[in-house]
């Protein structure tokens, strides 16, 4: 049987989360028929991409300690097929993909793929720019379009922003050791269609055509609509400098993104502006040119990446309607309420626990022998024998403990 | 293929021009024209080659060495490697290609921060002296405020066998404010990190506020109210600490670290927490990468002129506030007043570039030990 590893290195925002959490739940499945997963929590991979590349990332990166390593060696000593997936990969260095191909076998043997998925430019940026703000930006959208249209690209977000969507360079990145037919690009679905067609696309990418899996999704990445992506910028602007990282994420990421504003679903969408949107398409067509010309194989249709027209009514997420936002506002509020509540209550009962414990304690130190041992104790260290009386029953005993 | 692969004239010079750097060349690219054979995967990117050629102008470099920088990665965000301008077109897509030279000090500082961090895990921390048995008659004490005060004085009394703890004394250490804000910064570039000195400096004036080690009032406050106000001693000379917890002889202070250096601790802090774990990188950082820095010199940083006015009205505060809540005050209560540095009022990339290309040349000629700047400082 031929070793293959197959590499899936982004695009974000292209149903990475989903497809990262089928793979995770249905590890064993996966490994029933020969394709290792090999992760033991659901960010593994996550963690890996940040020790190959030495990324800092809000403090995670202690977890990610020589996290590429392990994986590699997992997936060294897996007879069969091994998928990775995580897409901030996109971003790797040519050396950086040469030091993960080589420590995942691929000159001694292993069958390499890389996975590329895509989605149109036009839903990628103003999706770009709202994965900025949940992660702590407030730049506006005004000024994100300006960096990542200048063509300097020296700003840290336009950096990042290309790194992780300019298709082709991306593929020059990672396919310079690579023949073309090991190259997959899959395609995002326009909008409208088939739920599952994303689904069948990575299926066939991976090779998990015929595979039971469970496809329920717990895991995804939300989007949110415009005027509550307006209020977390505005939350970022007020409480980044007191709320460090390892409370944002829970509080404002997970639980006012994800878990509540992800969730209001009549507010106007993020959209790119109209004025914006022909040098989208003019970008994603010399795209298309080039990957046509390099023989990849293509899961899908290009055509996708053309992107969705122009709205007719856009909504600008820089000036957003005031009652839009403080109807988001007010969800937001309910939210942290009811986690207050929630803390609260968990507080309270904690709080019992501990002062039935201290309860428990006293009772037994109430207890004679203790008593009498408490009060042997305190003659003996009243005078220097006793102190030497006591330090030999310890050394004795073979614990420097003074409880006794 | 890609146009790096492609066998162009200008891909041929690019390859002449690795080669000259290998062999020691300084010539920029700019005034390059020889052409050579490809020898590698793939070009090294602008920052590799730019830094390897500085490193060639500061020294001379082992293959071993050259071939790190040449295969090195920039460690964390910014641009992407980036190709030669003249050894390929421009293409519709990806980062323009650079003239090395243009490249702004602070790419080049993100690559040779990577391969610092790496010296730093191969050189690992000097070893230290068993501490000895705790005297029992030791004047029992605790140290809090200016952290570069307090540290290398608890460091010596435990070595003495005069671990802090127990109820005593409380010495609240301090010095000039400025000098406060400065060593706070500083040691937190040594420790947990911290954000550039312009970013995290302007804050602290807006919000009138000091930061908990350097806020001697608060500091002292805390502990009266832990241990009782005639416990706590505000040491405002450094030179008197020793006396107060019963020991004669003075212990050594913190050499000083430029601004620079701190500046360079930062940055390769950052890359050494994906390296080892925050206890590890905090040793790395004090015991073996300080000791280094100090031993290199450069003008200390000190707060920028502009804040001076702000600096007096919260020393002259701070001192008032002591003096009004009656704590024993040993030294010049005026020693809070800002004095008169000489020093960098912030770190410079160039200043931090030659560090950097200094520390990489020095490790590389003394082996993963490399404590020879070490032993000095220690």
């Amino acid at each position: 049987m031929t070793k293959r590893v197959l590499l899936h290195v982004g695009t974000p925002k292209t149903g990475t989360s989903y497809l990262q959490d089928v793979l995770f739940r249905n590890r064993p499945t996966l490994a029933r028929n020969g394709i290792l997963y090999p992760a033991d929590r659901f960010d593994a991979h996550f963690l890996a991409a940040l020790d190959l590349m030495r990324l800092p990332w809000g403090g995670l990166e202690t977890e990610a300690i020589g996290a590429w390593d392990r994986l590699a060696d997992e997936v060294r000593r897996w007879p069969g097929t091994s998928i990775l997936s995580h897409e901030i990969l996109a971003t790797a260095s040519r050396s950086q993909v040469g030091r993960a191909l080589e420590s995942l076998g691929h000159h001694d043997g292993t069958e390499v793929h890389v996975v590329l998925s895509v989605r149109d430019l036009v839903r990628q940026i103003p999706a770009e720019w709202q994965e900025n703000v949940k992660h702590r930006s407030v730049i506006s959208y005004e000024r994100f379009l300006e960096e990542i249209r200048d063509p300097a690209r020296e700003t840290r977000i336009a950096t990042w922003f290309w790194a992780v969507q300019e298709v082709p360079d991306i593929l020059n990145r990672w396919g310079h050791d690579l023949p073309p037919e090991r190259i997959h690009l899959v395609t995002v679905p326009p909008p409208g269609g088939p739920p599952t067609l994303l689904w069948q696309r990575f299926s066939q990418a991976l090779g998990l055509d015929g595979l039971q899996l469970d496809l329920e999704a717990e895991r995804a990445n939300p989007s949110l609509g415009v005027p509550e992506t307006a209020l977390l910028r505005r939350i970022n602007r007020a409480a980044n400098r007191q709320l460090d990282p390892p409370d944002y994420r829970p509080l404002v990421r997970e639980l006012l993104a994800h878990q509540t504003l992800s969730r209001r679903t009549g507010s106007p969408r993020l959209a790119l502006p109209p004025g914006v949107h022909p040098w989208a398409q003019d970008v994603a067509a010399t795209w298309v040119d080039e990957v046509k010309q390099r023989g990849y194989d293509v899961v899908g249709d290009l055509a996708d990446l053309a992107g969705p027209p122009p709205l007719e009514v856009w909504a600008d997420p820089d000036q957003p309607s005031e009652k839009q936002v403080a109807g988001a506002a007010v969800d937001a509020i309910t939210a942290l309420l009811l986690e207050n509540a929630r803390a609260r209550h968990t507080e309270e009962r904690l709080g019992r626990e501990l002062h039935e414990a201290h309860l428990a304690l006293e009772r037994a130190y109430l207890r004679p022998t203790y008593r009498l041992r408490e009060k042997i104790v305190r003659r003996l260290q009243a005078g220097t024998a006793g102190r030497r009386l006591l330090a030999v029953y310890r050394l004795a005993r073979g614990r420097n403990s003074r409880s006794a | 293929m890609t146009a790096l692969d492609a066998d162009t004239p200008g891909v041929r010079r690019a390859w002449g021009w690795v080669e000259h750097l290998r062999q020691g060349g300084t010539t920029p690219w700019r005034d390059w024209s020889v052409q050579g054979p490809a020898r590698g995967r793939v070009l090294p990117g602008a920052q590799q080659l730019e830094l390897l050629r500085r490193v060639n102008l500061a020294g001379a470099p082992s293959a071993t060495l050259v071939e790190r920088i040449l295969t090195a990665s920039a460690p964390g965000r910014g641009r992407p490697d980036l190709e030669l301008a003249g050894a390929v077109e421009r293409l519709r897509f990806g980062p323009a290609p650079v003239d090395p030279a243009d490249l702004a000090t602070h790419e080049l500082i993100r690559v040779a921060t990577g391969l610092l961090a790496e010296d730093l895990v191969a050189a690992g921390t000097p070893e230290r002296p068993a501490a000895p048995w705790a005297r029992p008659w030791r004047t029992r004490y605790r140290l809090a405020g200016d952290p570069v005060l307090t540290e290398p004085l608890r460091a010596g009394l435990t070595a003495r066998g005069r671990p802090p703890g127990g109820r005593g004394v409380v010495l609240v250490m301090g010095t000039d404010v400025g000098r406060m804000l400065t060593d706070v910064w500083t040691t937190r570039c040594f420790a947990e990190g911290a954000r550039a000195w312009s970013d995290w400096l302007p804050p602290q004036v807006r919000h009138n506020t000091l930061p908990p080690r350097a806020d001697l009032v608060r500091c002292a406050r805390a502990w009266a109210g832990r241990v009782g106000p005639d416990r706590v001693h505000v040491v405002l000379d450094p030179a008197l600490a020793p006396r107060l917890v019963g020991v004669r002889r003075p212990v050594p202070a913190y050499p000083d670290v430029s601004a620079d250096g701190a500046e360079l601790a930062r940055r390769v802090g950052a890359v050494l927490g994906l390296l080892v774990v925050p206890p590890r990188r905090r040793a790395l950082l004090r015991e073996t990468l300080r000791p280094r820095l100090a031993a290199l010199g450069g003008p200390p940083l000190v707060v920028p002129p502009e804040h001076h006015e702000w600096l007096r009205a919260r020393a002259v505060r701070m001192r008032d506030a002591l003096l009004r809540a009656g704590y024993a005050v040993h030294g010049d209560p005026d020693a809070l007043l800002t004095a008169d540095r000489v020093g960098a009022p912030a770190p410079s990339d160039d200043g931090v570039l030659g560090l950097a290309l200094r520390l990489l040349l020095d490790h590389d000629q003394t082996g993963p030990t490399g404590l020879a700047f070490g032993k000095e400082g220690m």
